[in-house]
Order: structure tokens, then C-alpha cells, then sequence
């Protein structure tokens, strides 16, 4: 009895089943606390150096993945950078046409490793180009909740 | 079974590291990875740039709550632009990952191998338990409403009836495991408690009891395994690992007499086969067995050949298996005691062992002088059996 030849799924006698876990709750971890508290106090972005490999990482990381040592060196960084590529997105997830098309950029920052991904918006599709230079639009201090939608998205800086 | 015990080299433990276990951890599962790695590394006196391939040792992913756990992990395994693989058979993850790491250096391959296991059990939500649901068979078992404790409860009873073993002797277990515990830097639930105690916490799915079953953890763990000719460079207290062995049983639980776990056996036999042993209870000085409930420690040492069958209760009750008894089990504190942050609980048996043969577990050294030891885990539905053995150098 192979799928093909019924057709439908639901043609063939089945049993209804679900992964019953109603949800997660994440932690950002030691790093990513910090990022996000920056992010929501200050309004920047937050790196961190590992001075043995004098590499940096955006967003903050607690140790270094390339020499293992535990990175104590923090610093910010502006929320404006340069778009290194982009995509915009004509059909959603469910594969509906959408209205308005959304841009999408990898947006990475001046001196340090790494970036965002993040919307674009203030712009018509026809003028994003890579290579742009972006900054960030943020919600007003008192609505951001230390999340990474307290970017509302990069406009043309 | 045959199994060429003709390996092509000699493959040691130098170094073993741990997070602390806990009901819900800040870290993120990458951050814990980290942690236990840096730690086995400091111990082996190495550096990430000396390790040239990882092992990654998770459980299901729907613990953590992200998808492709092994390649999530990576970086902070050290993973990242080496040779990494992650492998996984339920709760017997945690010794089968040092087996894998094993193989790695035994077959020439590598001569530096980092095992990392991590588990972050706190994210799913209402509880862990609604992902363990999902081992049952769809058809046949889950329109039942089953709960991961009827089984272990269903083998219990078995257990007990088959072998007439009573519940206060399989108190003595939690008893013993959450006092080992109190000298664990690590542990989660330590405690000094009774046998009244076990037998009067609430009865959750007869016959298992509150104080029978270990805790929700999030936690990690790791260890360095290296080739002869790096421990011998590194280190004067190498740990072998002698024999290793892994079987699994059929999903269809139905299908054997649960008062014995014959899947354990199997691996047993492979791995004493490999180590030369022919008399595991007189020839294995400390053991780590499997303890996610009280009378897993009891039906797995059975398995193990550690004593005979109905024969744990009274070896346990005779105090043989405690830390200065003849044959001390659990004497890190075990999941019972320590934590069950599944795959890294398991590789935390694998660390007591190392530091036990190394006479390097302070305050929960067994008092008999320790050369050859075996950890063990279980898992899946009950089917999955792993085991490791190692001597002292």
C-alpha cells in the first residue's frame, strides 16, 4: 500500500500524533546576557576579544571557540555597518504571496568579526545594494526588553 | 558474538572535566560544552590546538530544544574546523561517546581525541517527560497516555517479584548514591536521607517513589582520550581503556523478561572479553553503573555479571557496594545523587572512573586499592547497553 497510489494521506487508515512539548525556554547564556542588556540599556551593540588570538566576536561570546581560553574583554560597537549580502523575501513561510517584499541582510560591523542578520527597511528594493552602509532603528529605551527584535530594522545610514 | 580483540593500539584517558549539575543553568548548552572541555584539557595538560578531532555525545535533540545538537555544539567542543561526529543512543550517550572517542584513536586515525557530552534537560516545556513520551510506538502504546515511569515502575515490579526483592533493600540504593554525593563538588541532590525516608516520599507510579528517581539536570561533561605514544609523552598515570562493548535490544519492550536486562550482558561480555576479564566480580575493583532509578543500579549490576541475579539486594544490604566496601558502586553518587543530564551523566560515571584509578576523587576515593574499574549506561526504551573498562597505568 505505498503513499503514491492513495493519494491523500488521510486515504489510508492512520493514527493522529503530535510532539506534545508546548514550548522551550532558551537562556542566552553568559555571553549573551550581556549582549542583550547592553543592547537594551544602551542602545549598542556588544563584542567581545579574545586577547590571545586578538580575535573578536560580535555577538559576544563567553570563550573563545578557536584557542578555548575564556574571554573577559567586552566592548560596544555602534549599530552601523555594511551590508556584506542580502535576500528579499516575495512568499512567506506558509508560501503566500506577500504584500510588501521584506529585505534581509547579513550586516557585519566596523572591527570586529562576525554580524547580524536583520531587516532592512526606509528603502525601496530597488536601491539595497551590497556594500551599503546601514544603521540600526531601535524601539524607544522604555520598550525595549533586551531582545533582538529591540532592532526594529537597519536603514540606510 | 566474535569481536576482533586484536585492536591496533592502545588508547588512554589523560584528563576529564565537569560542569556543575543543575536543575536550570544560565549557560547556554554551547557555554556548558565549553566549560567540561577546557576543564578535561587543563587536567590533561593540553591545549584545543593539540586535539585533532571531537566527539560529541548528545541525546535527543528535543532536550535542548535545538536541532542538529552535534554540529550546535561544535564550537564550543572545540569542533570548529576539525574532524567532529556526534553520536547518540539514548541514555546509554554518555559511555558510548569515550567508546566512540576510543575507536577514533584506536583505529590510527587520531592520536589527540576530545568527548564532550552536554544535556540542557531545564528548556522543555511543561517537562522533559513529554519528550521521552515519543519512544513509544505511536500505534500501539501512546494512545495509552503513557508516562516514561510506568515502564521503569512495569520493570521494577518484575524485578522485585521475579528476584523477591524487597523495597526497603532498593531504598538503600538512593540512601547510599545521594550520601556518595555530599563529597561531589558537581552534585545536585546530595542529601542525607533514609530508608524510611524513600519508603514514605509519595508514591508517583507504584512502585516508584519520589526519593527513587534522579532529578531533571543540565550539565556537561568531558574527557581527553589520547594514543600510547602521546600518554606516555604527557603523563606517568595514564588510564587504559581496556575493553569496550555496546548492544542494543529491540523498541518492542514486550518482547523479553524485564527482570533481567540481557542487553547489558551482552555489552559486558564484549567489553571483558576485550579486557581479559573473566571474573568481573572479583576483577573489577570500583564500578559506575547506571542509576537513574534505585533499582537500575541493582538490575544493571546484575547485567553486568557484577553479581548474580537477585543477588544485588543482598550485596547492597551487606554494605559491599559502599565506597569502603569490597566492590564500591557509585561511589561518585551516581544520577541518584549527582544529576541526570542524560548523555552527560553518563560520561560523569566515565570521569569518576578516571579519577578514581587515578586516586584523584579526594573525599570520594574508594578506601581498597582501585587498578581496574567499568562504567556503564542504559537507555532508549530500556534496550540500549554500553559499557567501558579501564586500568590504571
Amino acid at each position: 500500500m505505498s503513499w503514491d497510489k492513495v493519494g491523500l494521506p488521510t486515504k489510508l487508515r492512520h493514527w493522529y500524533g503530535d510532539m506534545e512539548v508546548e514550548g522551550y525556554l532558551y537562556t542566552a547564556g553568559i555571553a549573551g546576557e550581556k549582549f542583550f542588556k547592553t543592547l537594551k540599556e544602551r542602545g549598542k551593540l556588544l563584542a567581545s576579544r579574545c586577547m590571545k588570538c586578538d580575535v573578536s566576536y560580535l555577538p559576544a561570546r563567553a570563550y573563545c571557540p578557536s584557542c578555548f581560553s575564556e574571554i573577559t574583554e567586552y566592548f560596544e560597537v555602534e549599530p552601523e555597518g555594511n551590508v556584506e549580502t542580502y535576500t528579499i523575501l516575495r512568499v512567506g513561510v506558509d508560501g503566500e504571496k506577500l504584500e510588501e517584499p521584506v529585505i534581509v541582510a547579513f550586516i557585519t560591523f566596523d572591527g570586529v568579526n562576525g554580524g547580524l542578520i536583520h531587516r532592512l527597511g526606509e528603502m525601496d528594493e530597488k536601491d539595497v545594494e551590497i556594500g551599503m552602509r546601514v544603521k540600526a532603528v531601535l524601539k524607544p529605551t522604555d520598550e525595549r526588553r533586551g531582545e533582538i527584535t529591540d532592532i526594529l530594522y537597519f536603514k540606510p545610514a | 558474538m566474535k569481536t576482533n580483540i586484536y585492536v591496533k593500539r592502545r588508547v588512554a584517558v589523560v584528563g576529564a572535566g565537569l560542569t556543575l549539575f543543575r536543575r536550570r543553568m544560565l549557560e547556554t548548552p554551547k557555554e556548558l560544552a565549553w566549560e567540561a572541555a577546557k576543564m578535561a584539557l587543563d587536567w590533561a595538560g593540553l591545549e584545543l590546538d593539540d586535539v585533532d578531532a571531537v566527539v560529541i555525545g548528545s541525546a535527543p535533540d528535543a532536550f535542548d530544544g535545538v536541532h542538529m545538537k552535534g554540529e550546535y555544539l561544535a564550537d564550543g567542543s572545540g569542533g570548529w574546523g576539525r574532524p567532529t561526529m556526534r553520536v547518540y543512543v539514548g541514555g546509554g550517550t554518555g559511555v558510548f561517546t569515550p567508546i566512540a572517542g576510543w575507536w577514533h584513536v584506536a583505529s590510527g586515525l587520531f592520536d589527540v581525541v576530545l568527548v564532550v557530552a552536554e544535556e540542557k534537560m531545564s528548556p522543555a516545556q511543561p517537562h522533559p517527560q513529554f519528550v521521552f513520551k515519543h519512544i513509544w510506538d505511536p500505534i500501539l502504546e501512546r494512545p495509552l497516555n503513557p508516562n516514561l515511569i510506568w515502564i521503569f515502575a512495569m520493570e521494577m515490579h518484575r524485578y522485585m517479584y521475579k528476584y523477591n526483592v524487597r523495597k526497603e533493600d532498593i531504598a538503600l540504593v538512593s540512601v547510599k548514591n545521594k550520601r556518595n554525593a555530599l563529597d561531589h563538588p558537581a552534585a545536585q541532590l546530595a542529601a542525607k536521607i533514609t530508608v524510611e525516608d524513600v519508603l514514605n516520599s509519595e508514591v508517583l507510579v507504584y512502585p516508584v517513589q519520589r526519593l527513587d528517581i534522579s532529578p531533571v539536570t543540565d550539565g556537561a561533561a568531558a574527557l581527553v582520550m589520547v594514543s600510547e605514544k602521546v600518554a606516555r609523552r604527557i603523563t606517568d598515570s595514564p588510564v587504559w581503556v581496556e575493553g569496550v562493548g555496546w548492544a542494543l535490544d529491540s523498541t518492542q519492550w514486550t518482547n523479553r523478561e524485564l527482570a533481567y536486562p540481557k542487553y547489558v550482558e551482552v555489552a559486558a561480555r564484549m567489553a571483558y572479553r576485550m579486557a581479559g576479564i573473566n571474573n568481573p566480580r572479583k576483577e573489577i575493583d570500583v564500578a559506575e553503573v547506571y542509576d537513574p532509578f534505585d533499582y537500575k543500579e541493582l538490575h544493571h549490576m546484575e547485567g553486568l555479571m557484577l553479581a548474580r541475579k537477585g543477588e544485588a539486594p543482598i550485596l547492597t544490604r551487606e554494605g559491599v557496594t559502599e565506597r569502603d566496601g569490597d566492590l564500591p558502586v557509585n561511589p561518585s553518587g551516581g544520577l541518584l545523587g549527582v544529576g541526570n543530564p542524560i548523555a552527560a551523566a553518563g560520561l560523569m560515571k566515565v570521569a569518576e572512573i578516571f579519577w578514581q584509578l587515578r586516586g584523584e576523587a579526594g573525599g570520594r576515593q574508594v578506601k581498597k586499592p582501585a587498578y581496574t574499574g567499568l562504567a556503564q549506561a542504559w537507555g532508549d526504551l530500556m534496550q540500549a547497553g554500553t559499557v567501558i573498562v579501564m586500568r590504571a597505568g
